[in-house]
């Protein structure tokens, strides 16, 4: 019970930041990506790679892994920004596909469908399975808090409020003078790189990737987060990914009431419930369970007239 | 030429479905994802009637166009008219939940064995060295008339004209007294029996299985946008555009990144011309 404790903090200290990276994109920018999955494989393969064909440390393939993040978000956003929303959601929903594509059938460098297996762990040294499970939750989390400091400090400043205003309405800042492109782009390309990042940590723990880890349902799961959390607050995100994966690791448990259904039916019911939920959620609560807080101008203090002559 | 039968069969499935998913984005504005997942429906209905239950095809298709049209309006009366206004990033996000939860109910009831239609085996037609197999004759003769056929619904008769009213301007419309209610749902009917018809057709063509939905949303997207949104003539000649260029992909590149051309379309078409190749500029919410 320990482990599997131990287990499902990892995995959700990963949803976590996917949903953080999610919540810059679509909560405060309003950048639909339907794409999270590609980059979070993205990610998980360059850093496998990098560390099993290269021999370079666990860091070193987390910095390749957020770098080709940062570049496949960047040529994206470069290719679709300019437009609307749909054009940035079909074009996301098919790079994933296209990467997923590429994983199958690259085997030189992917292993293809047998999948990737990858040794290095971000542990120091080997002091048993379940110090090693403590350890590599270790290093989640701290790329939680980071995330997590990082995407609090961004909300609250001047730089966040010109997002928030982008995703309102463009004209207004880009009559203020702030280049809407820029801002989005960087909005973009942070959050691609928080994902493959995300990417990275997975592969690491999990330790045998196959494309097969990197399908629908991953992105549906971020979505929802989102959705749940409340898009726009960045603690939010963080409650939604926690609410989700408790949600859908705990209907594991339901299993033996069912069992007068098979393995695959069980899975497609789980999706379904999902789903379901998530446009239930849409409808009734877009805000999410913590909604955006509103910004309060700051009232100025009785303004004198101005005194003529 | 080979390839040239071999797109247009290709093209054959995507346009019925590319025309369908074009009619719900000029109708409400929202680009509808989950056209795969009607499209797989449609394949599902086609293959219960004519299987297990040993109708034949053509019945089967007929059902399968009915049972589409019913869970598009469905769809539509339940998830998406209470979501109107709501704009076009929340409907797509919606849709492609919508998507997935239909995929997952083919799963649950199906599983995810692959399916193909009881069809007699018949062998190719061959002209002049090329081989043309029956069903493949059948497929492309049987979309290019129902495409033509909706396409001159839309142009030529009064149900047309008003679907292009609504489309264009729904308040001016109801002003002018059209039925605007009515007229949508008119729509949305012709689109869920075009999405059956898509889905009957890939049957024949290729393997029925959940997975098919992802696999036929994106280059039916592509088609469409390739085509120019809004234009079902133009969805038609961007669903023979797809279908070249996934089988110039297959011959002369690899046929494992045919699941690629769509994305790949899409991307050379939104930097070189972002309208589509019959598009105007559209307005979106």
């Amino acid at each position: 019970m320990d482990a599997y404790f131990v287990a499902i903090l990892t995995i959700a200290g990963i949803y976590v930041i996917l949903a953080l990276a999610l919540n810059l994109q679509f909560g405060l920018t309003g950048l639909v990506n339907f794409g999270v999955v590609g980059f979070f494989g993205l990610g998980a393969y360059a850093s496998g790679i990098t560390t099993e064909s290269f021999h370079a440390p666990f860091l070193g393939g987390l910095a390749v892994a957020m770098a080709t993040g940062a570049i496949a978000g960047a040529l994206l956003a470069l290719m679709c920004l300019r437009l609307s929303g749909d054009f940035l959601a079909i074009v996301t929903l098919g790079f994933a596909e296209t990467i997923r594509l590429i994983f199958n059938n690259e085997d030189w460098l992917t292993g293809g469908p047998k999948g990737l297996l990858i040794m290095t762990r971000p542990v120091f040294a080997d002091l048993g399975r379940a110090a090693n499970a403590w350890m590599v939750l270790g290093v989640v989390l701290l790329g939680v808090a980071l995330t997590l400091a990082l995407m609090l400090r961004l909300a609250g400043t001047p730089y966040g409020r010109v997002l928030r205003a982008i995703r309102e309405d463009e004209l207004v800042p880009a009559t203020l003078g702030k280049d809407v492109f820029v801002y989005r782009l960087q909005s973009f390309v942070i959050g691609s790189m928080l994902m493959a990042g995300a990417g990275s940590l997975y592969a690491h723990y999990v330790q045998t990737i196959t494309p097969d880890n990197f399908t629908t349902p991953v992105a549906i799961l971020v979505w929802m987060s989102v959705i749940v959390g409340g898009p726009g607050n960045t603690v939010g995100a963080v409650v939604g990914a926690l609410a989700v994966v408790t949600i859908y690791e705990g209907s594991r448990f339901l299993s033996p009431w069912l069992g007068f259904l098979d393995a695959e039916q069980v899975s497609a019911l789980r999706f379904v419930v999902i789903g379901t939920a998530l446009i239930l959620v849409i409808r009734f609560r877009p805000e999410g369970l913590l909604p955006e807080p509103r910004h309060r101008p700051v009232v100025p203090a009785t303004s004198r007239p101005a005194l003529k002559g | 030429m080979q390839m040239l039968v071999n797109a247009l069969a290709t093209a054959a499935i995507l346009a019925p479905a590319a025309v369908a998913f074009t009619l719900i984005f000029t109708l409400f504005r929202y680009a509808n994802f989950a056209a795969g997942g009607f499209v797989t429906v449609g394949a599902f209905a086609a293959w219960t009637l004519n299987a297990p239950l040993g109708l034949p095809l053509w019945a089967g298709g007929v059902g399968a166009m009915g049972v589409c049209a019913g869970a598009v309006a469905l769809s539509d009366r339940v998830v998406f008219r209470p979501l109107r206004g709501r704009g076009g990033g929340t409907l797509l996000l919606v849709s492609i939940a919508l998507s997935f939860v239909i995929e997952n109910i083919i799963r649950f009831g199906y599983g995810a064995q692959v399916k193909g239609f009881d069809l007699p085996l018949t062998g190719p037609l061959v002209f002049a060295g090329l081989r043309v197999p029956k069903e493949t004759l059948a497929v492309i003769a049987i979309s290019l008339v129902a495409t033509l056929a909706v396409g001159a619904l839309l142009a030529f008769t009064p149900i047309g004209r008003a679907v292009r009213a609504v489309a264009d301007n729904p308040s001016l419309a109801n002003v002018r007294g059209l039925p605007v209610p009515g007229v949508e749902a008119f729509g949305v009917i012709v689109a869920g029996a075009l999405f059956g018809l898509s889905g009957t057709l890939v049957g024949v063509d290729l393997a029925i299985d959940p997975n098919l939905n992802w696999a036929i949303a994106i280059p039916v997207i592509a088609a469409a946008i390739v085509g120019g949104l809004g234009s079902p003539l133009g969805a038609a000649i961007g669903a023979i555009v797809i279908g070249l260029a996934e089988e110039l992909t297959a011959a002369y590149f690899t046929p494992t990144y045919k699941g690629a051309v769509g994305f790949v379309v899409i991307a050379l078409v939104l930097l070189l011309r972002p309208q589509g190749l019959l598009g105007l500029k559209v307005d979106r919410k």
